[in-house]
């Protein structure tokens, strides 16, 4: 099945986002997916939206990014018509001509050219600084506090904000002003166009200050200068420039003026470029490289998602594992009572039996105790079941049965008590757990505790402990 | 994510009932959620532990029941037609087809069973008590099995007979190690290993395949840990409290339900870090006895260093003072040291008379005016400058206690010592390193990678210091 290549925006960003915030896999999970994906091994974000299409289905998405994206387009839609016709209505004001007085080519460079000059140097700064300096520059975009009178409107989008970082919103904010700026500077363009189609206009120049006419030429061929190779006739000679000059002394016009004013449309040419080179073609390549620049903000912030990291650590990772796929079988253990222990023990027993002792060690432990018995009998240990069995039969009476109280019972020993029990000519069996002999026999009391458990949930009578 | 396909080994830890076998495996298979008890038979089948990489078995450990009745099942072994050495393995699986429904023998099936189909054995005995000639009924039906074997030495009591048994051991097994479950580091872990290894020429390869894996795993675990603390330190410090307010000015109830609320939120992100590392750890049942991180004046804020991980006084005012001369210098060297090392001095006096007034200082609470009138009662960013090391001390005293903890332990995790743990958690020369960090969290400052990066460098050090 092809799986359609997912890629990054501000849609997918915040989806995954919301995602992180209630889903993240754990190791194995990751791991098995990175293993059954193959492509984009090398690209972490692509490899990360796959990830995140897999699992969208385990969270229900709220519709706050719906939202967020909506109002953002909507938002962005009407700034970017307003800024179109605003340019426009600002070109046709900048190119009112009344007949009265020529249209100042001073006033229309001051809006197609400078301005946007000045605007593409704020945005660089902005570009380039961060924290407290963003702000400051940001504070003098009008189009920032347009926005913040817009974002008044709508508060359903105020959960999605708080995914966004700063730094990604500045880049969204640049990205945003380049367009409507370029949009404002189209409007000027189309304004230029469509009135020097309409209207006769005579531009002339004017400033209070002491411009000499070559001066200012020599300004404009500055200005001129991407394209006065290869469209000279949009570079106005010094002759226009000079015959274009104008004083406003009294309502009068210069006569000379008057007299070539059907060579002073000729500016036109020359603001058009002027408008479609630092209005429009420069702020075109400034809003590429700030879509750049967004993107690339943008895959950070994406990366630095909190959990973003483990997820892709774990990707990368071999899953090791040692636990037991089994479920353990838990054994109830029920505490020990003080039913069939006794704290005494007698002197004197008809027979001594020691599991797991030599006769040795039982006479050993006998002389320890001083305790006196008509036979001993060595039983369990190296000795055979059958051997045992008959020696369960033979013993009578009363029986002392010395056990390593560190070795908890077998069902090997429990088989030869219940052949003791079973045994009618034995009236009592105690059973003494003894510790080492290099403690003095003495034992733990959680062996002894062992012990007890075990005897009493025989339910026999016959079967007593001693915890002397 | 399990495949069998290829021939992996696979070890039995088998003995006589309560011998620690399960606390082996819990210990070797870094799982604590193996039942352990001191009542024989609280292994009732057969559990596979097997280490699995990205779903592959390198080798498994098979923790089994107890031997019940060795001397019924040799002497069945026996009473068959006499087989040459190389047959013995066949009356073994014989009897297990025998016996498959007979109750009696459910523990010998169980333990012998992985046995028969080719697993190594690892037999447990408790070297702190005696030997005794009971167990070589149990020795010789492993021998019969045929399959490669070793004992283990464990020392669950005071006393020590491990010359005894080894003597004894030594006639049935090839190689005879001491490994206590409870006390055994990493390293001890690994020399296990090392000793199954050479059980079986060809076992050798895969079992240096799963230390070199282990030994992956540890260091991930390391770092994975490292990146929670130094997480939780940024989140901590940088952590504001706040709260919508409708008047101009907090009430006292208002203020001090807010404390309240910072003051638990700090608490619960600690605890969040507890757990995270424990699961990093694989303890996933662990019980806590620990002191609860206060905030009293008189808690671990005094200036008598009630705070055993905190700086007194005059300790912060050198740490002040240290990195406030830092920062100095590098203003110094900036200028060629035109500035004969002034920026050093101011620096230095600056950090500390800072460290001197902050000493005192908990959090900041502010009330900040907001749009249409709102206001905001804000606590935090922690100011106190001897919090941050308290902090960190804890998480990393934490840390270590349970990276060092045996999967075979069960009792509780007693935190309270943290005294022992003092000068070996963040001495002199660290705390420098670690302030640079901390200054900026304390501003709200979005800290460098680079400062980040060696601030994780300085945690990283500590917490493998502790880990030694």
């Amino acid at each position: 099945m092809q799986t359609k290549t997912p890629k990054l925006s501000l849609k997918s960003y915040l989806d995954f986002a919301t995602l992180l915030r209630s889903y993240r896999g754990d190791h194995e999970q990751n791991r098995i997916f990175a293993l059954t994906h193959k492509s984009f091994v090398t690209d972490p974000i692509r490899r990360l939206l796959l990830w995140g299409k897999e699992h969208r289905f385990k969270v229900s998405f709220s519709s706050d990014t719906d939202h967020y994206l909506k109002h953002l387009s909507v938002i962005t839609s009407f700034l970017a018509l307003f800024a179109l016709i605003f340019g426009f209505l600002v070109g046709l004001g900048l190119l009112s001509y009344s007949g009265e007085a020529p249209v100042n080519v001073i006033y229309y460079l001051f809006v197609a050219a400078f301005l946007p000059l000045l605007s593409l140097f704020l945005s660089l700064l902005s570009m380039m600084s961060k924290g407290m300096f963003f702000h400051f520059f940001t504070l003098l975009f009008p189009l920032h506090w347009i926005e913040k009178l817009l974002e008044l409107i709508p508060r359903q989008h105020k959960n999605v904000m708080v995914e966004i970082p700063p730094n990604l919103l500045k880049w969204m904010f640049l990205d945003r002003l380049q367009r409507f700026s370029l949009l404002f500077s189209m409007g000027l363009l189309m304004a230029l166009l469509g009135v020097v189609v309409v209207k006769d206009i005579a531009f002339g120049w004017s400033s209070t200050l002491n411009v000499s006419a070559e001066e200012f030429h020599a300004l404009l061929q500055m200005i001129a200068l991407p394209w006065q190779a290869w469209i000279p006739s949009a570079v106005p000679s010094l002759e226009l420039v000079e015959m274009s000059h104008y004083f406003r002394l009294g309502e009068h016009l210069n006569s000379e003026m008057i007299h070539h004013a059907d060579k002073l449309g000729a500016w036109w040419k020359f603001l058009a470029m002027s408008t479609l080179v630092y209005a429009v073609l420069l702020r075109l390549l400034f809003w590429l490289l700030v879509r750049y620049g967004y993107r690339k903000v943008l895959q950070k912030s994406f990366l630095g998602l909190e959990g973003v990291e483990t997820i892709l650590r774990e990707f990368d990772t071999p899953f090791v594992s040692t636990e037991s796929p089994k479920e353990e079988q838990h054994l109830e253990i029920v505490p020990e009572t003080n039913e069939q222990v006794s704290e005494d023990i007698r002197t004197t027993y008809h027979d001594v039996l020691g599991w797991n002792f030599s006769d040795e060690e039982i006479l050993l432990a006998n002389d320890s105790k001083e305790i006196r018995a008509k036979k001993l009998f060595s039983v369990g240990g190296s000795h055979t079941f059958t051997e045992d069995e008959a020696i369960a039969h033979q013993v009578t009476q009363t029986l002392l049965l010395y056990v390593k109280s560190w070795e908890p019972p077998t069902m090997d020993f429990v088989d030869f008590l219940e052949m003791l029990i079973e045994n009618e000519k034995v009236t009592s069996i105690e059973i003494y757990p003894l510790g080492t002999v290099g403690r003095y026999y003495e034992s733990d009391e959680k062996d002894i505790a062992v012990w007890k458990r075990k005897i009493q949930g025989l339910k026999s009578k016959k079967v007593w402990v001693i915890d002397a | 994510m399990r495949s069998r396909e290829y021939e992996y080994p696979k070890f039995a830890v088998v003995g006589h009932p309560n011998k620690g076998k399960s606390s082996i495996v819990s210990s070797l298979a870094l799982d604590d959620s193996v039942q352990i008890g001191d009542t024989p038979g609280t292994t009732q089948v057969k559990r596979g532990f097997p280490l699995t990489v990205d779903g592959k078995i390198v080798y498994e450990l098979f923790d089994t029941p107890g031997f019940q009745r060795a001397r019924r099942v040799l002497a069945w072994l026996k009473a068959q037609e006499p087989v040459s050495a190389d047959k013995r393995g066949d009356l073994l699986r014989a009897f297990i087809q025998v016996h498959r429904d007979d109750p009696k023998f459910h523990d010998e099936i169980e333990l012998l069973e992985p046995i028969v189909e080719g697993a190594g054995i690892i037999y447990v005995v408790d070297a702190s008590k005696p030997y005794g000639p009971e167990y070589e009924v149990e020795m010789e039906i492993l021998r019969w099995s045929g399959q490669p074997s070793m004992a283990i030495l464990n020392l669950i009591g005071n006393e020590d007979y491990r010359d005894q048994w080894k003597r004894a051991l030594g006639h049935y097994f090839r190689l005879v190690r001491t490994f206590n479950p409870i006390t055994a580091t990493f390293s001890d872990h690994m020399s296990l290993l090392e000793s199954m290894a050479q059980l079986k020429e060809e076992w050798t390869q895969p079992i240096k395949v799963a230390i070199g894996i282990l030994n992956d795993l540890h260091q991930q675990k390391v770092e994975q840990s490292v990146d929670a603390i130094v997480e939780n330190m940024q989140r901590t410090l940088t952590y504001v409290y706040a709260k919508e307010i409708h008047t101009d000015k907090a009430s006292k109830e208002e203020e001090e339900e807010a404390k309240e609320a910072y003051r638990q939120q700090i608490v619960r992100y600690e605890e969040e870090l507890e757990r995270e590392i424990e699961l990093i750890w694989n303890h996933r049942s662990i019980e806590k006895v620990e002191n609860v991180l206060v905030f009293e004046e008189v808690g671990l804020f005094s200036k008598e260093s009630a705070s055993i991980f905190g700086l007194s006084q005059n300790e912060l005012i050198i740490t002040g003072a240290s990195a406030g001369a830092m920062g100095g210098l590098g203003l110094d060297l900036m200028l060629g040291g035109g500035s004969l090392f002034l920026g050093s001095i101011i620096g230095g006096a600056v950090g500390g008379v800072g460290a001197m007034l902050g000493f005192d200082n908990l959090y900041e609470v502010k009330i900040l005016g907001q749009k249409f009138g709102k206001r905001e009662l804000t606590i935090g960013p922690m100011k106190n400058l001897n919090f941050p090391y308290i902090l960190l001390g804890r998480a990393l005293y934490h840390t270590s206690v349970i990276a060092k903890r045996s999967h075979a332990l069960r009792d509780q995790v007693k935190l309270e010592d943290e005294a022992l743990y003092t000068e070996q958690v963040i001495d002199g020369e660290t705390r420098k390193k670690l302030e640079a960090l901390h200054v900026k969290l304390r501003r709200g400052e979005e800290p460098s990678e680079a400062l980040l990066a060696s601030y994780r460098k300085v945690v990283l050090r500590s917490f493998l210091s502790l880990l030694r």
